[in-house]
């Protein structure tokens, strides 16, 4: 019984990472919470969608054409949205508010196309279930549970092991003095994007794989600020593991509350942790400065 | 024309809202992502009381507008002791804590269906009227020494704290204050509406307040209003468009975001003082310009 | 009684001693010199004094009342008020609603006046506004009132600054470098200002300096300050003729 709740959390938690970890991402290099990540997420998935899954491709091409036009969504923004904000040193809310504005922009563009009905992916895999041990575990959850640790893991490598990756390091803790280390800050703050970018491509596919594709799709990037907050802001390591422990909660709460009660326990306990520790589990950085 | 008084309404209603999010975000430079449910706490408790109780208009509206005040000072204890960036957060889930919660008071609420059969008697005077109360309310609040103290801290909490100012104290008011008035946008929505619709409480909608804030200038009261005006009369006026409107209005705020990032009035007020110098800087262009010719 | 006395205060950052064993006793219309090298600790004493910083050993009295661990702004409201290194003048605010905010947790009214026209809310707003005017004249600065402060040359708006800071009728003042890029002219005035002004209001001042023509021209006594160590204390002639003092400025010869 509780493994079967177990494994459903970590199956959620695992597209909860993959949320998470773009979003924090972007709040490790640029200190905001970025709003327009969930409507990123929306884009790329009916992207995929359109012009991929629907003609009859599989999950590979649709997870490609969706983590690149996250890629380009999410540049775009930066450009449009952030860059100026960013030159300007204008004080944090103008990121919020600029990246809500992307945010309604994006489902509005989408919502254009769609309309309010739904779609869904077709399906990708021949046998949906599998018994394992006594629980049931979806295929499509295997699938994305190890896509997401390859692409995790990936994500790994390239900051601890590349030059971009000690950059963006550099830059998340220091912009000013990363620039004058000679790291070109911009660059490396759009590719930090870009990489944001791919995960929303990949979360938004799995969620339209995992539920339906919907405009309002985006409205689970909450999930992400959450994850973030229990694992430690800034942290991309705490966002994993507050997204895979959020996910477990979550299931947790689904079979003791029933969906309604189990949101706002899941936001009681981020209350909790902004309110009792607010660095999270990872507890790091960012201290007030006298 | 039926449309156009439509519109001065929930134009109105917005104002009162907004005029919260002004002395907030605005005066005190707090980001809250969860004020739309201070108005859906003020919408349900001012219709579930004259509904259940039978109390008078006034009464409900006092009785649900206090209710939101406490729940604001719980709220707001934690809240004016937080870094900055966490607001947003912390905000956001109390806003949906509270809107779902609403949702989940089923037999109270009438759950996602909604809380229907409040009687419509808010129409159009009395919501233009409170607009205006509630911008009166707010402008002498700017020029008292409790703005003074909110824009000091907004503007740096450390000096403000060696000038003497109580900043968390001062942090609670503006919270209050706007609590206070989004719940009173709640009732007078409840009771024009005559129904709640339990889904339009959530972040989206602090949100769209605060890029209204703004839009308009995110400094200046006149500012606040007249951004507030447009970017909610707009959407209305442009249904043939249909949904591009949204993505109009999206495009119309991240342009000025761009390029004029103070907002569209800047920090430009309805005052003497600064009718005056728009006047005098007109009247110098001119001269410049005649002499150059 | 002495009007403010700071008794043996450390304070560590991570394995950094900011300040290591800091005594000091003012008392009224007294004015205290704290220099030093860079880096040496004093804006550090002055933050701990204020309240931005807990002292991790030793304590502060204000008028025999310990302010040790008090929060910034109840100290203010005791009697003492500052200055900043870097100017810290509220943008958004005129030059007058700058001075006034200091003079707001004296102002009498409360929230009903708030959003209300009332008497009491004229009275007080008159009162503070005259105030106001009276310190912006004895600076010389009535004709900026409106001013936004970052229209203001860097000269002006640290007269502002130490405007706003007597507006809250302190009875010790913290200057931290008033005369940081100020012209020689407006150090001059700035120096005789400050004698008027400590003569007329009766406070004592602690001035953090490193233009040492100021220092020695009106501290009763100097502190000196390396590493966050008192390496000297006395008048002007004393100091200076210290081997340590000299030493820390200058270096030894080899």
């Amino acid at each position: 019984m509780s493994l079967q709740i177990l494994v459903n959390g970590i199956a959620t938690g695992s597209v909860y990472a993959l949320i998470a970890i773009g979003f924090a991402l972007v709040f490790n290099i640029l200190k905001f919470s970025n709003f327009s990540y969930g409507a990123t997420m929306t884009v790329s998935a009916f992207t995929a969608y359109f012009l991929v899954a629907s003609k009859g491709f599989g999950l590979i091409p649709t997870l490609l054409v969706s983590a690149t036009a996250g890629a380009i969504v999410s540049l775009f923004g930066e450009f449009v949205g952030f860059r100026r904000i960013l030159l300007n040193n204008s004080p944090t809310t103008y990121f919020f508010v600029s990246s809500i504005t992307l945010a309604t922009l994006y489902e509005g563009l989408v919502t254009i196309k769609v309309g309010a009905s739904f779609f869904r992916y077709p399906d990708f895999f021949s046998v949906s279930t599998l018994n394992f041990a006594g629980t049931v575990i979806s295929k499509s959850d295997i699938i994305m549970f190890i896509i997401s640790a390859i692409a995790l893991g990936i994500l790994a490598v390239i900051i601890q092991k590349t030059r971009i990756g000690r950059a963006l390091r550099a830059v998340s803790f220091d912009r000013e003095a990363a620039q004058l280390m000679g790291i070109n800050s911009t660059l490396i703050i759009q590719i930090t994007f870009v990489l944001s970018g791919i995960f929303a491509g990949l979360a938004g596919c799995f969620l339209g794989i995992k539920y339906t594709l919907t405009p309002t799709l985006g409205s689970l990037v909450v999930k992400g600020f959450i994850s973030s907050v229990i694992g430690g802001l800034g942290s991309l390591v705490g966002a994993v593991v507050g997204a895979m422990l959020l996910g477990i909660a979550e299931a947790i709460c689904l079979k003791i509350f029933g969906s309604g009660w189990a949101t706002i326990v899941t936001f009681a306990i981020m209350l909790l942790f902004l309110l009792i520790r607010p660095q999270g589990i990872a507890g790091s950085n960012v201290q007030e400065k006298a | 024309m039926a449309l156009f008084i439509n519109v001065l309404t929930q134009v109105c209603i917005t104002l009162v809202a907004v005029c919260g999010i002004y002395v907030l975000t605005g005066l005190t430079g707090m980001f809250s992502l969860g004020s739309a449910a201070f108005m859906a706490i003020g919408a349900y408790a001012s219709g579930l009381i004259t509904i259940k109780l039978g109390l008078p208009i006034i009464v409900s509206f006092i009785l649900a507008i206090l209710m939101a005040v406490v729940v604001g000072f719980v709220i707001g204890l934690p809240v004016v002791k937080l870094r900055r960036d966490y607001i947003s957060l912390v905000t956001l889930g109390f806003g949906e804590s509270i809107a779902q919660l609403l949702i989940q008071m089923n037999y109270l609420t009438g759950g996602a269906n909604g809380l229907l059969g409040i009687p419509r008697k808010v129409k159009w005077p009395i919501a233009l009227a409170s607009a205006i109360v509630s911008i009166t309310l707010v402008a002498m609040f700017k020029r008292s020494k409790y703005g003074r103290q909110c824009i000091a801290v907004k503007s740096d909490e450390l000096a403000a704290e060696a000038m003497g100012i109580d900043s968390s104290r001062i942090k609670m008011i503006a919270f209050l204050l706007s609590c206070a008035l989004t719940a009173f946008a709640g009732c007078l929505y409840s009771f024009y509406m005559g129904y709640v619709d339990p889904g339009i409480f959530g972040w989206k909608k602090s949100a769209d307040w605060v890029i209204m804030v703004f839009f308009g200038g995110v400094n200046s009261l006149t500012g606040s209003i007249f951004g507030a005006t447009i970017l909610s009369a707009l959407p209305q006026f442009m249904r043939s468009l249909r949904d591009y409107r949204y993505v109009v209005y999206a495009v119309m705020v991240v342009l000025i975001i761009n390029f004029k990032p103070n907002g569209l009035l800047g920090e430009w007020e309805l005052t003497p003082t600064h009718i005056k110098e728009t006047f005098k800087k007109i009247k110098n262009k001119f001269n410049r310009n005649s002499k150059e010719s | 009684m002495a009007l403010l006395e700071i008794r043996n205060i450390y304070k560590n950052f991570g394995g950094i001693k900011a300040i290591n064993d800091f005594s000091l006793v003012a008392n009224k219309g007294e004015i205290h010199g704290i220099i030093g090298p860079n880096g040496a600790g004093k804006t550090t004493i002055f933050n701990t004094v204020t309240g931005i910083y807990n002292a991790d050993k030793g304590e502060i009295f204000l008028d025999g009342k310990d302010i040790t661990n008090l929060p910034q702004y109840q100290i203010t409201r005791l009697g003492i008020a500052r200055t900043f290194q870097n100017i810290r003048l509220f943008s958004g605010l005129t030059v007058e609603e700058n001075i006034l905010c200091a003079f707001d947790f004296m102002c009498k009214y409360n929230l009903i006046g708030g959003l209300f026209p009332t008497k009491l809310r004229f009275k007080e707003e008159k009162r503070a506004r005259e105030l106001c005017r009276n310190y912006l004249e004895i600076f010389g600065m009535l004709e900026y009132i409106n001013e936004k402060p970052e229209n203001l040359s860097y000269g002006n708006q640290r007269k502002v600054e130490i405007a706003r800071a007597l507006m809250c009728e302190p009875k010790i003042l913290l200057l931290d470098e008033p005369a940081a890029g100020l012209t020689p002219t407006e150090v001059s005035e700035l120096t005789d200002l400050l004698k008027y002004v400590s003569k007329k209001f009766g406070f004592a001042v602690l001035l953090i300096e490193h233009r040492l023509d100021l220092v020695m021209s009106i501290c009763e006594k100097i502190h000196v300050l390396n590493f966050g160590e008192t390496i000297a204390v006395g008048t002007a002639e004393e100091v200076q003729n210290d081997p340590k003092v000299i030493e820390a400025y200058l270096g030894v010869e080899e």
